[in-house]
């Protein structure tokens, strides 16, 4: 992409949400982008959460389950670019290995739950989800929750 | 915030086991937190997809991005249908339920017209609909309490 379309598209995005326009990536970018793919999992999660204890009618369950696949292939692009800082642990990129592990289980295991989703309905997300939401598992090791 | 909705999610899970499947225990704080999860999911999937656009974050992650605004947007004519007034939602919202819905369809279609674009034309496809398809300013001036 030519900095020319850059400067053009910075422009009408800037415009449509009084944004400041800025072409580069800098630190506090990339964190915002993954704490913003995080951010997203978390309400898709909850919505996932209200179907599957019934607080609300069934309607959006496939829905939710692909956009939290989704995120999840998201999320595991936004840790790519060794960036300490916000609430990741310094280990995310010293044992990269196996935090790329723990994605690489958490984006098969909701990619998993999208088709269940989508063949069997809430029981088989109800079975599954708590297998393959492994948020906890990856936090208590990873973050530091503010 | 975050604490609240983790408490939510967290609550959620421990119901999952001790209800019946079959109880619909739907009551108006519900039906409000769920639009209002819908309204943030949107929130922070169009940001992450300006960010891609305004060259911040990686555009490999541009269809995942896209695709995932496309779906929430699927998810949030239906989590207003229940009549309940309250949260920041005018009571406008089910008066004028015509134009709402229309608004909201509008919005649906212009989501799908931009992931479309990002997955045939890439950023610079996808920068040419993103003011079309964004359309959240123009339904909250309507339907939305403003905030304080
Ligand atoms: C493989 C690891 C991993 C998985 C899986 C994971 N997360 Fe995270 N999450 C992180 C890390 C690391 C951070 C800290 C990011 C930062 O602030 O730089 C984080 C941050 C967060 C935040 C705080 C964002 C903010 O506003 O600062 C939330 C909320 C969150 N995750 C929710 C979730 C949910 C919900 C799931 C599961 C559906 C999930 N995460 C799955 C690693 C993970
Ligand atoms: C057709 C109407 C409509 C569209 C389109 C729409 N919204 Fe909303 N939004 C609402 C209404 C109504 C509320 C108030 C919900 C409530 O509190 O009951 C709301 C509330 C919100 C909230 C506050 C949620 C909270 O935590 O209280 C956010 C954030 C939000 N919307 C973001 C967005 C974004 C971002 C978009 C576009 C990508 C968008 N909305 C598109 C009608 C809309």
């Amino acid at each position: 992409m030519t900095r020319f379309v850059k400067f053009i598209g910075g422009f009408a995005v800037a415009a449509a949400l009084v944004l400041p326009m800025t072409a580069q990536a800098d630190d506090k970018d990339v964190i915002d982008y993954r704490e913003n793919v995080m951010k997203t999992l978390e309400a898709q999660t909850a919505s996932l959460g209200m179907i599957a204890s019934t607080q609300v009618p069934p309607d959006n369950l496939v829905q939710h389950t692909e956009a939290i696949a989704l995120m999840a292939k998201a999320a595991k692009k936004s840790f790519e670019a060794k960036v300490l800082g916000g609430e990741a642990k310094p280990e995310v990129w010293a044992n990269n290995a196996d935090f790329t592990k723990k994605m690489d289980d958490f984006v098969a295991k909701t990619d998993i739950l999208a088709k269940s989703a989508k063949t069997g309905g809430v029981p088989v997300v109800m079975e599954q989800m708590v297998d393959a939401l492994t948020c906890k598992g990856c936090h208590d090791v990873y973050r530091n929750k503010k | 915030m975050t604490r609240l909705l983790q408490f939510a999610a967290g609550l959620a899970f421990a119901a999952v086991a001790t209800l019946p499947a079959t109880v619909h225990a739907t009551d108006s704080t519900d039906v409000i937190d769920y639009r209002k999860n819908v309204m943030k999911s949107l929130s922070a999937a169009s940001a992450g997809l300006n960010a891609i656009l305004q060259g911040k974050a990686p555009a490999e992650n541009l269809v995942l991005q896209a695709e995932t605004l496309r779906i929430i947007a699927t998810t949030a004519l239906i989590a207003f249908e229940p009549n309940v007034e309250g949260g920041d939602s005018k009571p406008e919202v089910w008066a004028k339920w015509a134009d709402f819905s229309a608004k909201m369809k509008a919005f649906e279609a212009g989501t799908a017209d931009l992931a479309k674009a990002a997955k045939e034309g890439g950023v610079a496809a996808a920068q040419g609909k993103v003011q079309a398809a964004l359309t959240c300013k123009g339904c909250h001036d309507v339907y939305r309490v403003p905030k304080k």
